[in-house]
């Protein structure tokens, strides 16, 4: 158990106020080297942390300390680790999901919030915080008509700072756009990476699917709306360079599926590729055990496999070791260098989730798009 | 005679002005190479703010651009000559990887000191041969190329009109910016007389091109670590330095083997950093002032550069 805890409870029954005091010098989770204790304190039947770790229990019981209100579970953590949690609270037969009181970090997604444990080591990418003097880019919405699905699609564009529309740029197509500018800061790390010089200026679609889990698992209509309409979109009022080489297109979980399907249905469009924790479900034999909104992606990921084709000259992929899928993941890498592709695969002490995908942007955008840092001096 | 003043970076504080006021280079109309800024070469609005003095844009990135549109034919060939420098960057650029890991690895393998020392030394003498290789296959490349630009009448008319504009101004000051389109172009036009014979203030890329040999580093960048590599030939007018502009953020600082092998690698030029802040001053060739500048010791440790400070820099014995 952590050191300061273990102070405090060598006082047989320490008092509400040294428990109020302790609570206030500490910062939580407690972290030490490798361990990590989580502590709540209040009233309940069971607290169980939950971690969604891949390996682990994805519910740990809590202890409570005997004569207080304090709770406490210590867990092994790599140094560098990040993850994500909840407490499961269950009282007077109520159970529920909150985040860890005594934690301010809190890391948000479309289902909400979790709270955040930050591994000794890990320190949030400089990058990826707002910086003054990286001037910002500028956002414009359109609509776009879309023959695959019918109807329009919202789409959000990111323009470069000091961009001139006589220039052109490579393009980025974002799967789950929305969703990386609000949760993993895409707009300020394309800034701050521009303003580096460690990728070029760039203009970037940002798509966000109605209906993702059905769309992204690998559907011709989605591949063929990428394609057909949203890049044409693109080519016609956008100034993009139009070679597969300043063409990428990329997603995390179900939006890499996606990605991967429509380079793999139109070679030689997207030269590059950018897969995070691609949901990459697969079988070599009987059937997986994913739940039914994986069986599009499980044939398409096995049609992928018996035929890979080259779908991109580039791919950056990366995985947390905390998910599940990382062993889908590690299976693709020697299949696509076999394809001769140009890959870069990395894995990260994290899960599942936008703040993952968010500190792997630099090394992959810089990897698909390497910027003139190399040859600027100003 | 005239002086070079090296400078680092100018953000986040400039100190052009200060400088070229200080040392009394704004007496006259000052000419001004931003070619490293590309399109963004007319932007010398701030620098105008800064030095208090006329100043002349020579525009050798827009002169460059006109001549190539006019002249397809001298367009080809100079993509030519780019293609055939990329191809042999990336040939260099393999060989030299293998060359420093080696020495690296034989640095760290498990032997007597004496023995690794040498075997160090040997694999550093390697890697120097590498780099006179590459700069030797450079010069050929350009001279392929050389007589074309010569005999060309655009390019005599467009240097003599920079010749004119330039002999108005007894300072002419260099930025920072792309090293390689400032080299291009300062060489397309044939300035290094015009150059050598003037008072020059150069920041960063600008600094870099007037020594005898660029070297390109970052070791920082974000994936796949890249070791310092030989561009070409600078003009040579301040010889002996291996000027290194942003070193605050782009040298790392906790490996000290490294940097041994840049300073080793490139004796018996000096390797200097050059940051925000930071003052190079050369009379008659010699550095007569610097101002938080620090240097590589044979070590690999950073320390600060006194004037007076020559005696570390020496070619190991033996190096091939």
């Amino acid at each position: 158990m952590n050191a300061a805890l273990d102070d405090l409870l060598n006082d047989q029954e320490p008092s509400a106020s040294a428990i109020d005091a302790f609570i206030a010098s500490q910062s939580f989770p407690l972290v030490d080297d490798n361990k990590i204790t989580f502590v709540y304190r209040g009233t309940a039947d069971q607290l169980l942390l939950r971690c969604w770790i891949s390996g682990l229990n994805t519910a740990q019981p809590f202890e409570r300390i005997e004569s207080t209100d304090l709770w406490a579970v210590t867990i092994e953590l790599p140094a560098g680790s990040r993850i994500e949690y909840k407490f499961e609270r269950i009282a007077n037969g109520q159970q529920e999901l909150i985040t860890d009181p005594l934690n301010p970090v809190l890391a948000r997604d479309p289902f909400g919030a979790n709270s955040v444990c930050q591994g000794s080591g890990y320190l949030r990418p400089d990058w990826s915080e707002p910086d003054n003097d990286a001037p910002t880019g500028r956002f414009e919405s359109a609509q776009v008509n879309s023959t695959a699905f019918g109807g329009t699609r919202d789409i959000q564009i990111y323009l470069p700072a000091r961009y001139r529309s006589q220039r052109r740029y490579p393009l980025l197509i974002v799967h789950d756009g929305f969703d990386y500018l609000q949760f993993a800061a895409l707009g300020t790390v394309l800034d701050n990476l521009i303003h580096r010089l460690e990728i070029p200026q760039l203009i970037v679609a940002c798509t966000q699917s109605p209906d993702r889990l059905r769309e992204y698992a690998g559907d011709n209509r989605h591949a063929a709306f990428i394609r057909e309409d949203l890049l044409e979109f693109m080519r016609r009022e956008y100034p993009v360079i139009e070679e597969s080489s300043a063409t990428a297109i990329m997603g995390a979980s179900f939006g890499g599926v996606a990605a991967l399907h429509a380079a793999w249905r139109y070679p030689d469009v997207f030269g590059s590729l950018l897969l995070q924790s691609g949901s990459f479900a697969f079988t070599d034999l009987g059937h997986h055990k994913r739940g039914p909104v994986f069986d599009p992606v499980v044939a398409f990921m096995n049609e992928f496999r018996k035929n890979p084709g080259k779908p991109a000259d580039k791919i950056y992929m990366c995985c947390g070791i905390y998910e599940s899928l990382i062993y889908e993941n590690r299976s693709l890498v020697p299949l696509l260098q076999r394809q001769k592709i140009d890959l870069l695969f990395e894995e990260a002490r994290d899960a599942h989730n936008w703040e993952n995908w968010r500190d792997r942007l630099r090394t992959g955008l810089s990897w698909l798009f390497p910027g003139p840092v190399w040859m600027v001096y100003e | 005679m005239p002086v070079q003043l090296l400078l680092g970076p100018q953000s986040p504080k400039p100190i052009l002005g200060a400088v070229v006021a200080e040392h009394g280079l704004a007496k006259g109309p000052v000419a001004v190479i931003s070619a490293a800024w590309q399109e963004a070469e007319g932007d010398i609005g701030e620098l105008a703010e800064v030095v208090n003095a006329p100043l002349v844009n020579l525009q050798l990135y827009r002169r460059a651009e006109r001549i190539f549109a006019e002249d397809p034919d001298l367009y080809r060939a100079y993509r030519r000559r780019q293609d055939r420098l990329m191809e042999l960057q990336s040939l260099y650029r393999l060989r030299l990887r293998q060359g420093l890991q080696a020495a690296r690895q034989v640095r760290r393998a498990d032997a007597p000191p004496q023995l690794l020392r040498a075997e160090e030394e040997h694999a550093i003498g390697q890697v120097r041969a590498l780099d006179r290789h590459h700069l030797k296959q450079v010069e050929h490349i350009f001279a392929d190329v050389d007589a074309d630009i010569r005999d060309n009448q655009s390019v005599a008319s467009a240097r003599e009109e920079i010749e004119a504009e330039i002999n108005g101004c007894e300072t002419v000051i260099i930025t920072g910016g792309h090293v390689l389109v400032l080299l291009n172009r300062l060489q397309l036009f044939g300035l290094r007389p015009l150059l050598a014979a003037r008072n020059l203030v150069a920041w960063s890329a600008g600094a870099m091109v007037l020594s005898d040999r660029v070297v390109l580093y970052h070791e920082e960048i974000p994936q796949r670590r890249r070791d310092p590599e030989l561009l070409c030939t600078g003009l040579g007018i301040v010889p002996n330095h291996v000027l290194l502009p942003h070193a605050s953020r782009r040298l790392r600082v906790i490996e000290d083997l490294r940097k041994r092998h840049y300073t080793i690698r490139f004796l018996p030029a000096r390797c200097v950093t050059l940051d925000n802040g930071s003052v190079l001053r050369f009379d008659s060739g010699q550095l007569s002032l610097s101002h938080q500048v620090s240097y590589l010791r044979p070590d690999g440790t950073l320390a600060p550069l006194d004037v007076a400070a020559n005696s570390e820099h020496k070619a190991p014995e033996g190096a091939p």
